[in-house]
């Protein structure tokens, strides 16, 4: 039993029906060229696209599990590419999933985040509000013009995630059709976050009074987050 | 380059950074507009309505941190992400008003996620100024201790130089490396000036006119950005090459 195996499950059902449906692009075979990194401030006059503008929708989650459990390399497109959108905006989600061993969940999340917040790309502007799950991209004129779409950003989300320590495999999903298609997984990363909050709470506060804890319900069932509350506990318990 | 305009209340700080924002929209350079007046004035001057202040983006993140989301990463990104959200765009120039503060208990943590976070924004813009309100001390708080050149405003009373002095001093010892001039607004008559330079020890980099045009787009609350050449127009633009903050 991993952390996310619910989320996870969730993700791979809207990915095969997708599939089933004809509405999965896989855009995997990495970009003939990495996209350059580069300035990240995109002011609004400069703005070709705007991605996940709150009033669209917007969905950003990350989630990982065991070696194995991601399809490496992997980088699948629900909706239109940047190229193909009709108007200056599009909803958007990014869902990605990093396999591997991680042995300090709190230590690993922190790098899988850090690798996800840190891909400045040239042209594209990423902000983030992680407990919203939210994010909000700019995609410049100079970058649309150049010809940047999902299958670089995707490249390059996956290649920082792969330097992260433990990591064996990185697989991503962008949803760019509507904010119905991006709502189905909205209840997964919305657990998704839950798991993570009560997980950092559990290695900043060392408090472990469940009783009045506002996460006792996930932690008291996810096999996960049980087992890192033990490992928390019982450290504590050595002497000295 | 980041620029506060600092002085004594109605001296014409608002007035001068209006006109400073609508020669940074004509030179193009990417800007970042500050209106640290609690009541709103260079937003108004400037015709920009606001939708959110950065004292909203604290409150949100105070929010975030009662609701016990405290880890730092986490945290400075959501700023980012509300600050992004808390500026108004109008060409090439992004607007961001601070608000009105409220005293909503101390919180340092938040308070210098903040400061990062406008030094950061500050960084990516080619130019960044500041309509400084009540003084140095706040830009200091709240904004930035990264001001590289704090303009000081005053009219051709004593009283108004004397607080520029004041202003100068504490910001000498707060940002030391920082340039710093002044500027006498609203002069009637070129003696006026010549009496203010030489009863202060501050350097004067610019004397800027009475002038009809500005008073006119005061009173019918036009936007500045509208304003068409006139003759403090011109010295303001004069005063802020002299400052080395437009070219
Ligand atoms: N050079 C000027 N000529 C005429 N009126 C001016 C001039 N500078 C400022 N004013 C007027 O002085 C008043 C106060 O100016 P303002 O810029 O709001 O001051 P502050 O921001 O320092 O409080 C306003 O009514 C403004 O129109
Ligand atoms: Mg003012």
């Amino acid at each position: 039993m991993g952390l996310f195996d619910e989320q996870i499950t969730a993700v791979r059902r809207f990915i095969d029906e997708a599939e089933d449906a004809g509405r999965l692009r896989r855009l995997d075979s990495p970009a003939a060229e990495p996209w350059p990194s580069g300035s990240v401030l995109v002011l609004e006059e400069d703005t070709a696209l705007e991605l996940g503008n709150p009033s669209v929708g917007s969905l950003s989650m990350l989630v990982w599990a065991a070696e194995g459990e991601a399809r490496d390399g992997a980088v699948s497109l629900v909706g239109p590419d940047l190229a193909e959108a009709s108007g200056a905006g599009l909803p958007f989600a990014q869902v990605v999933i990093a396999a591997g061993d991680f042995p300090n969940e709190y230590d690993s999340y922190r790098d899988l985040r850090d690798a996800v917040y840190d891909t400045r790309l040239k042209g594209l502007s990423v902000r983030a509000m992680p407990s919203k799950q939210v994010l909000w991209c700019r995609v410049s004129r100079q970058a649309a013009d150049a010809g940047f779409s999902i299958g670089h950003l995707g490249a390059a989300l996956l290649e920082s995630l792969r330097d992260v320590p433990g990591v064996t495999a990185a697989e991503a999903l962008f949803i760019t059709s509507s904010q119905e298609d991006i709502s189905r997984l909205s209840g997964a990363a919305a657990g998704a976050r839950r798991l993570v909050d009560a997980m950092m709470k559990m290695y900043q506060e060392n408090n472990f009074d469940c009783e009045t804890c506002e996460y006792q319900d996930v932690c008291e069932t996810v096999m996960d987050l049980k087992q890192i509350r033990k490992k928390l506990t019982d450290g504590k318990a050595v002497p000295g | 380059m980041i620029l506060a305009v600092c002085g004594k209340g109605g001296v014409g700080k608002t007035t001068v950074s209006a006109i400073g924002a609508k020669a940074l929209a004509a030179s193009g350079v990417k800007a970042l507009i500050v209106d640290a007046d609690p009541a709103a004035g260079l937003a108004m001057a400037l015709g920009i309505e606001p939708k959110r202040t950065l004292n909203d983006v604290r409150k949100a993140i105070i929010e975030e941190v009662k609701a016990g989301r405290r880890d730092e990463r986490d945290l400075a990104v959501s700023v980012d992400y509300l600050v992004a959200e808390a500026l108004t765009e109008r060409d090439n120039l992004a607007f961001l008003s601070i608000g009105r503060p409220e005293d909503v208990g101390c919180y340092c943590k938040v308070n210098v996620i903040l400061k990062d976070a406008i030094e950061m924004l500050g960084g990516m813009f080619g130019a960044t100024l500041i309509d400084a309100e009540a003084g140095i001390e706040q830009v200091n708080r709240k904004v930035m201790g990264a001001v590289d050149y704090v303009l000081l405003v005053s009219d051709t009373s004593a009283k108004a130089v004397r607080v520029a002095e004041t202003i100068r001093d504490v910001s000498g010892r707060m940002i030391p490396d920082a340039g710093a001039g002044l500027l006498v607004n609203r002069v009637r008559e070129p003696a006026e000036a010549d009496r203010v330079e030489s009863n202060t020890s501050l350097e004067v980099i610019g004397r800027v006119p009475e002038d009809d045009t500005v008073r006119e787009f005061d009173a019918g609350q036009k936007s500045f950005f509208d304003l068409p050449e006139c003759p403090a127009s011109i010295a303001v633009e004069g005063t802020l090459t002299a400052a080395g903050f437009l070219s």
